[in-house]
């Protein structure tokens, strides 16, 4: 299976758009980026879940720290008809 | 007759935080296609619809778990678009957990026949269900605990995707590439310890006779 990688911002003030751009299948890409998510959107989802669902917390709270970030939890069999570039190193996205 | 023929997978396991979720599968080209996607989901929100190329799917089931704290659903869409389009789940309200998605493309099936679900059951799950001649059968799960197997039939371990959300998920198991005679085929779906749900639904092959009518809810009585 081949990982797509999504670029993660913000969508008005409370919502997330999802672009996907680029590929891998370099496990060592997959997981850097992955750990970074966890360690920064990843965590603040999990930390205001509640909070973010009842509206006490807005996700534009998190955004004020970061621009964007990056997640790589889709996989497909085909990247055909997808027109992104294979990443191979992190410092590429 | 002959068996449904395997084609892309796409899998997705991110927090859609909106009232919609989407991303890109590509459905090979060729007759009788199928695509079908299983979703599971904290039911802190519904499923509304799904749409793949802008054409509306149609649901086959969604089920609330409400001792796992998670809503399963399976759609599907007859002869879908081909090549690359937007696979696209709609939610009552946004989802601030992770969705667990799958989704897969066949060519020479006959559609979607018999499909049963039953609840967390004590480790190993065991059920059944009734196929025609050279169906492929796929199965999901859904376990506090982490999901160890899925057997399409009993003994025979399958492949998945383990996703969590929140909850640990296995999807996309389906049969060998031979697919089942017709009969009642037995099925297991293991975790680690404590319950694990089973859902099933047969693909059928090209020409296969229609369902018998074994589709629904499955409740165990303790």
């Amino acid at each position: 299976m081949i990982t797509i990688i999504s670029k993660i911002e913000l969508e008005g003030t409370d919502s997330l758009k999802y672009t996907d751009i680029g590929h891998t299948e370099d496990v060592d890409v997959i997981n850097q980026i992955n750990e970074d998510y966890d360690a920064s959107l990843g965590s603040f989802l999990g930390k205001n879940k509640t909070k973010l669902e009842i509206g006490l917390v807005l996700l534009s709270a998190f955004f004020n720290n970061y621009e964007y970030v990056h997640e790589a939890r889709t996989q497909v069999t085909t990247v055909e008809g997808l027109d992104f570039p294979k990443i191979t190193n992190v410092n590429q996205i | 007759m002959s068996v449904a023929t395997k084609g892309n997978q796409s899998t997705s396991n991110q927090t859609p935080a909106n009232n919609f979720y989407q991303f890109a599968h590509n459905q090979n080209t060729g007759s009788n296609r199928l695509i079908v996607a299983q979703f599971t989901m904290s039911n802190s929100t519904s499923y509304t619809s799904a749409t793949y190329g802008g054409v509306t799917m149609t649901r086959l089931y969604t089920i609330n778990r409400s001792g796992l704290g998670q809503r399963m659903a399976f759609y599907y869409l007859v002869d879908p678009p081909t090549g690359s389009n937007t696979l696209r789940i709609n939610f009552s309200s946004s989802q601030w957990n992770p969705v667990s998605i799958y989704a897969r493309s066949f060519t020479n099936s006959g559609g979607i026949g018999n499909s049963l679900r039953s609840g967390g059951s004590a480790t190993p799950h065991n059920a059944s269900l009734t196929v025609s001649d050279d169906s492929l059968i796929m199965m999901t799960s859904c376990s506090v605990n982490a999901i160890t197997s899925q057997q399409i039939p009993t003994g025979t371990n399958q492949s998945y995707t383990q996703h969590n959300t929140n909850r640990q998920v296995a999807t996309g198991s389906i049969s060998s590439n031979a697919g089942h005679s017709a009969g009642s085929i037995s099925l297991r779906a293991t975790s680690t310890f404590g319950d694990i749900s089973l859902d099933r639904t047969e693909i059928l092959g090209l020409g296969a006779t229609p369902p018998s009518g074994e589709n629904g809810n499955f409740f165990l009585v303790m």
